[in-house]
């Protein structure tokens, strides 16, 4: 691994590429050039308003070589799991058009796009139904350096195939910046199940472009547990007749740490169906973020979409931000939209209360409880029992709870 | 058992209770009945320790001490019970775990072991039978999805694990069908015993036909207008709350 000199963000773009087939050169320099052009996003930058990282765009990051996302799980016959670097050597045509599925990328995905040097492709051809979940954990190595990382991950699910994906995000040092795309392209009647964990203590700003065909269906769970500064960005764009999408997330936030989720989903294709609910816990000085949007095309008739925001603010200087929102332009559509920002039940307090339990356990039983609604709707028992075990051990108490649900 | 004396108090700046005198002796079911905006809740919550209700005058002894100066959990430990009129669901909360958080919780205060998971299936699984409770109820979130009826049995169920001293049941027949109803009071009538008293609150006397108290009174307007025994209720029930709302005070 070299250690190559500390360089700003954008001062690390290179003002040519030269490596690579000519279509990921080409598509490199368009995400170098927008990057130039529109530089990284500022505080009137509207999806980065309560996101400040001026201090991300200034300060100065060695990359992290061999940043590619290790497998932890067997990989099942018939799956495929390769290096993008490899695949890009051997077989560059294989990728072609697969590694800008969500258009000219802008901002921190521009960058990613510009400077990534490995990844993983997985492919699920037509067909395979993949019952075991293959794993993935991205974890920087434990060093004091400054460094960031650009990992990639590219799945590919083909017709009528299945796949659970559950991607660990780890990382003990706060001052490493893990910048992430992961692209997912679901082909007719595919489905996926996406886990996400991020157990990252340090910064990440982390990108998922779904592409969905038609009748297919994705389901996103993400677990996030703090960080000194997360931004997580999911995009579905619904482009077949009949696909649907469940985007879900659970967040706990304490101590100075701010988590911004954004959520859009374009519904492009009539009778499709999203429905997202994202729930979180904010204490101390912890900032939470969430902005959803869905948009609904003129042609997407019959669509059915569902947005929820759920916050629980645990003191007087947490913080949250949030802001769902729909656009639609069809008119036989079916959409709600809701928020709560608020603090634990004094009804559920006062039964728990009135049966012995005392009020700090029953706090954290609350605490938790409003979580694991999130939770358990992740399909695969270990994940579920780890995201658990992982939000347990950061609410007061949690050894008293575990077993709660 | 439970000694109340003189007990005013107030809701948001309002007189809701009036002065209620009320004795309950261990082994005796004393029946609470009124109408609507009568003050019965009220008098519930206020024994229970719900935040929202000020006393402002007279006390309440429960078993020689000052129930009002005890935190809720602490009322539950020392073995209070009160039976919900309108249960809260808990979603994430299962029923089981959460019952025998409150089961060990109340032993850790009385200096008692707590109770391993396999006693506790057992206790959980024979106390579920005494009120026909299914299996697949005890597991779920607490009162979560739960029919009027399933809570309320819920509610009896928890009663029949944490075998309180005093029980207080505020409506517990309300939103039950006949069928559900004697299940209910099959259950109660089951956990009445001499160390036992048990306040029954409710609007109606059918409930009373199953759950026979040994003393009935009356309370309209925050005010006891008359106490009898279980021919009280029957008479109520012919004449109406009308007849007795003109009653003097005792």
């Amino acid at each position: 691994m070299t250690k190559l000199s500390r360089r700003t963000l954008l001062g690390s773009l290179p003002t040519s590429f030269e490596t690579g087939p000519e279509w990921l050169r080409a598509l490199r320099g368009r995400a170098a050039s927008t990057l130039r052009e529109q530089g990284l996003p500022t505080k009137r930058t509207e999806a980065w308003r309560f996101t400040p990282i001026r201090s991300v765009a200034n300060a100065e990051f060695s990359p992290e070589e061999g940043s590619a996302p290790s497998l932890t799980s067997p990989v099942p016959e018939g799956v495929t799991a390769r290096s993008l670097r490899q695949v890009l050597q051997a077989e560059p045509t294989l990728l072609e058009g697969l590694l800008d599925l969500g258009g000219t990328p802008t901002h921190f995905a521009a960058l990613n796009t510009a400077l990534f040097s490995d990844g993983l492709w997985i492919d699920v051809p037509a067909g395979m139904a993949i019952e075991a979940p293959i794993e993935l954990v991205h974890a920087l190595p434990t060093s004091s350096e400054r460094s960031v990382a650009y990992p990639r991950v590219l799945i590919t699910v083909g017709d009528g195939a299945e796949l659970t994906l559950v991607e660990t995000y780890a990382g003990e040092n706060a001052g490493q910046l893990t910048n992430s795309v992961v692209e997912v392209d679901l082909g007719r009647n595919a489905k996926m199940n996406h886990a996400r964990v991020h157990e990252n203590a340090g910064l990440q700003v982390g990108r998922v472009d779904v592409r969905q065909d038609a009748d297919s269906n994705y389901r996103s769970t993400v677990v996030t547990l703090g960080g000194a500064l997360l931004r997580f960005d999911v995009r579905c764009l619904l482009q077949g007749k009949g696909a649907e999408c469940q985007l879900d997330g659970a967040y706990l936030i304490d101590g100075e740490d701010l988590v911004d989720h954004h959520t859009l989903v374009e519904h492009q294709a009539s009778h499709c169906r999203s429905a997202q609910s994202y729930r979180g816990i904010v204490s101390g000085k912890g900032t939470a973020v969430f902005d959803g949007i869905v948009v609904v095309h003129r042609d997407a008739q019959k669509t059915e979409a569902h947005q929820e925001n759920r916050n629980l603010l645990l003191s007087e200087t947490a913080t949250v931000h949030t802001k769902p929102h729909l656009e639609i332009d069809a008119d036989d559509v079916v959409c709600s939209h809701g928020v709560t920002v608020g603090s634990l039940d004094e009804h559920q307090l006062f039964y728990l209360r009135a049966r012995g339990i005392p009020e700090d356990l029953a706090h954290s039983m609350l605490t938790y409880a409003f979580l694991e609604s999130i939770v358990e709707r992740v399909s695969h028992e270990p994940t579920r029992a780890r995201m658990r075990e992982a939000v347990l051990t950061r609410i007061p108490h949690g050894d008293d709870v575990r077993g709660i649900a | 058992m439970l000694k109340i004396e003189d007990l005013h108090v107030e809701v948001d700046g309002k007189p809701i209770l009036k002065g209620i005198n009320l004795e309950v002796k261990a082994g005796q079911v004393h029946a609470i009945m009124g109408p609507n905006g009568s003050g019965k809740s009220t008098l519930a919550y206020v024994l229970a320790g719900r935040d929202g209700y000020e006393v402002t005058k007279g006390r309440v002894l429960y078993k020689g001490q000052d129930l009002l100066e005890m935190a809720p959990e602490i009322r539950a430990a020392e073995g209070l019970f009160l039976g919900f009129q309108y249960p809260v669901a808990i979603p994430g909360v299962s029923n089981i775990y959460f019952l025998k958080a409150a089961l060990n919780a109340i032993r850790k205060h009385r200096g008692e072991d707590p109770l391993d998971a396999i006693d506790f299936m057992k206790l959980s699984k024979e106390k579920a039978a005494l009120v026909q409770l299914p299996d697949e109820l005890t597991k779920r979130s607490v009162n979560d999805g739960f029919s009027g009826g399933e809570k309320k049995r819920n509610e009896i169920f928890q009663m029949a694990v944490l075998e309180p001293s005093l029980a207080v049941l505020d409506e517990t027949d309300s939103g039950l069908d006949i069928d559900a109803l004697k299940v209910v009071a099959e259950g109660v009538n089951s956990l009445r015993g001499p160390k036992r008293a048990m306040l029954v609150i409710t609007h109606y006397q059918r409930l009373l036909d199953y759950i026979v108290p040994d003393v009935v009174h009356v309370l309209i307007d925050g005010q006891i207008v008359r106490t009898g025994d279980k021919d009280l209720a029957k008479q109520l029930e012919e004449e109406g709350y009308a007849e007795v709302r003109d009653a003097q005070p005792l």
